[in-house]
């Protein structure tokens, strides 16, 4: 690069101060929740601690040799791929569908977003409560199987609650993006007699792709951290059936007092949710269409 | 270079900015209001877990303190369940706060004892033969206090009076349960909420503390000393039991709590605490009936509720006034008062002689039936009392046998895994500071 005239470069170090005076609040406030606890979380995964002795004993990488080896982990990690595999799938496809509906010309549809959209503002534990009260095997409105009390039923029983819960958001997200969709694209391809279903896959959803990639990744990283609904309505049961990674973190940290593996099952979540966002951002960079 | 710095730093802060806890160190204390009135005196913050009917109970004994004397003032901050408690405990500690008093369950006491987070209580107590004796022993190790007793409590079997009639039952409880299941069958023709009534339930959750007695009775143990020994024949004879009860016979179930369904009269009998007798005769509109848990090939219930442990980062001062709260709760008539407004087992032996407890028994002789059961207590097995999240392991464990049908003797093989790693975190602790 050339050298610099002397004005340029005393203006660009004045420029270099306002912007450290101006994002340093919202650094510091980051550092102290954000990265501190992360740096102290993989400290603790090193050492054996339960909460009360006067200090921590190190002792490596035991926790993760032991965490990794542990036939219960393995099926909290199934439990929580099922669940969260579900609860993304379920919420795309669900969002899609009633954005699509909302997007209609629709007599009352205003209020319809607005009840679409209620339960994602609700609390996790009222939710749960009210769902507790509609599975219940005896005066339940979804009577049927004894839901929360079945391992085959809790699972899905969980989820139906979730996606009740997410699929509100999903939909007003898509909505938003299909509302800024061109419409010259569409009329075009109407005019060239292009099939409703072929302008939805070939034209809508390829355009909604960003959108796509927004609530897959968002709804991701929501789903394996879920764990008010969880607490509430099966407390990880029945036996490890709905036992899911935030759930076990809970388990180990706080009913067992066994700080380094809970901080070694959070680091293992950590690094699980940075693998799939990249993994997610690499796929979808190449064929995501941002306009 | 740069990245390497950073990366040092990052290891270095966590060990520079916590100091940990010094056993000695006085920490403060949480925050509260005091009253203008009691402002001068010392104050003490006592973390109770009790809630409801029994939670007002709490407040009457410390308003009645606070006014019986002028040095003390003993602030009562309702925290959750026994588990929010020992939780919020463990918190306060690593971030140098303390109460003065804690409720601690049979099940956390331990952990806080091992770990040097209690304070000895022997210079403290006024007098400690009033105390019941076995009750007042389990915190006693190596002839030192680590806590008092205070909402102590066992099982006792609840029955629907007026179901049992129904059924032509007798009135009173089964004296096995053998006999209980020959029951089911008359209790199941009797209707209920447009169902057959069904003969007994099961806690979804912390089950394992009544499950210990049941364990008893069929003649097996969770573990002699740390050895676990819950996949041996008793224990799974007792899990074979409920489990025929539930999937066999149809005539049990797991209920999230049995109590309620009980109450609301879903159920003909339930295990619970006795600590739960007030609340339960005031919700249930029918005759609530009350007697020894069933035995079978052996008889013996297992103690359990909260005692009163006093924390060690405290200063000299709060710890006595702490301790003058402590003399005031093992006054006969305070222990024998808490016993009537809760159902819990008076923890003073003199309780018992105080006209008011003697009158509500013999005119409601369901508040005399813990008492007279408590020869047949005796302390836990101490995997589940030392062994941390044990208790969660083992109603797990049973949460697969009442829900999915499984095989006792395969669950509690996996249980079994499971403590066998939870006592081997605990063992050299237990042998330093219990054997």
């Amino acid at each position: 690069m050339q050298e610099n005239p002397v004005g340029l470069r005393s203006r660009r170090r004045r420029e270099y101060w306002l912007f450290a005076a101006l994002v340093a609040p919202n650094l510091l406030v980051i550092a102290v929740f954000a990265y501190w606890p992360i740096v102290y979380n993989a400290f603790l995964s090193l050492t054996d601690w339960n909460m009360i002795a006067a200090r921590p004993a190190f002792v490596g990488l035991a926790n993760y040799g032991r965490t990794l080896t542990d036939p219960a982990f393995h099926r909290t990690l199934w439990v929580t791929v099922v669940f969260t595999g579900l609860i993304v799938a379920g919420s795309l496809v669900i969002g899609l569908a009633l954005a699509f509906l909302f997007n209609l010309p629709l007599k009352g549809r205003g209020a319809v977003r607005t009840i679409a959209f209620a339960p994602h503002v609700l609390s996790g534990a009222a939710v749960a409560t009210i769902w507790l009260f509609i599975f219940d095997p005896g005066y339940g409105l979804l009577r049927g199987p004894d839901w929360m009390n079945n391992s085959d039923w809790a699972l899905p029983g969980l989820v139906i609650v979730y996606l009740w819960k997410n699929a509100g958001f999903a939909a007003l997200i898509y909505l938003a993006g299909l509302q800024g969709l061109p419409k010259e694209l569409d009329e075009a391809a109407v005019m060239d007699g292009a099939s409703t279903w072929r302008r939805f896959h070939a034209i809508k959803l390829p355009l909604l792709a960003p959108i796509t990639f927004f609530l897959l990744i968002t709804t991701v990283i929501g789903t394996f951290q879920a764990f008010d609904v969880i607490a509430v309505m099966t407390g990880g049961g029945p036996g490890d059936a709905t036992t899911t990674l935030s759930w076990a973190i809970y388990n180990e940290g706080f009913q067992a007092f066994n700080a380094g593996r809970a901080a070694t099952l959070s680091i293992i979540m950590f690094v699980i949710l940075l693998v799939v966002t990249t993994v997610q951002a690499r796929v979808l960079e190449r064929r995501v269409h941002y306009r | 270079m740069r990245r390497r710095g950073f990366l040092g730093l990052a290891a270095a802060l966590p060990l520079a900015g916590c100091g940990y806890r010094s056993v000695d160190a006085v920490y403060s204390q949480p925050a509260g209001a005091v009253p203008a009135q009691y402002a001068r005196r010392v104050r003490v913050v006592f973390w109770s877990s009790y809630g409801g009917v029994n939670g007002k109970a709490v407040d009457g004994l410390v308003a009645k303190f606070n006014e019986s004397q002028d040095d003390v003032y003993v602030e009562v901050q309702f925290q959750g369940s026994y588990d929010d408690v020992a939780q919020k405990v463990a918190a306060a500690l690593i971030a140098k706060q303390a109460p003065d008093l804690a409720v601690l369950s049979d099940v956390t006491w331990e952990r806080f004892f091992l770990n040097e987070a209690l304070e000895p209580l022997n210079g403290y107590l006024a007098d400690p033969a009033v105390y019941q004796p076995k009750l007042f022993g389990e915190y006693v190790v190596k002839g030192q206090s680590w806590c008092v007793p205070f909402a102590r409590s066992t099982p006792i079997l609840y029955y629907n009076r007026d179901a049992f009639a129904a059924a032509g039952l007798p009135d009173r409880a089964p004296r096995t349960w053998s006999e209980l299941q020959s029951w089911g069958p008359s209790l199941a023709k009797v209707q209920s909420g447009g169902r057959a009534l069904r003969t007994l339930a099961f806690a979804k959750v912390d089950g394992d503390w009544q499950f210990q007695g049941n364990v008893w009775q069929f003649g097996g143990s969770y573990s002699r000393g740390l050895d676990v020994t819950i996949a041996e024949a008793g224990a799974v004879a007792a899990g074979e039991w409920q489990r025929s009860m539930v999937h066999s016979l149809k005539l049990a179930y797991m209920a999230s709590s049995p109590s309620t369904d009980f109450a609301n009269g879903l159920v003909a009998t339930i295990q619970e605490s006795t600590g739960g007798l007030k609340s339960m005769t005031s919700k249930a509109k029918f005759r609530v009936g009350a007697g020894f848990v069933p035995g079978e090939v052996a008889s013996g219930i297992a103690t359990g509720g909260g005692g009163i442990g006093m924390l060690r980062n405290i200063s000299a001062e709060r710890k006595q006034a702490a301790a003058a709260f402590l003399t005031f709760l093992a006054r006969p008539e305070n222990a024998a008062w808490w016993t009537i407004q809760t159902g819990y087992l008076p923890v003073v032996e003199a309780a018992r002689e105080v006209p008011e407890l003697k009158k509500l028994i013999a005119e409601q002789p369901n508040y005399g039936v813990a008492i007279a059961q408590l020869a047949n207590a005796r302390q836990q097995d101490a995997i589940r009392l030392y062994g941390r999240n044990a208790n969660v392991a083992i109603y797990t464990g049973l949460q697969q046998i009442y829900a999915d049908n499984a095989a006792p003797s395969k669950v509690f093989a996996t249980v079994a895994r499971r403590l066998d790693a939870i006592g081997a975190e605990v063992r050299r602790l237990y042998e330093e500071k219990v054997l």
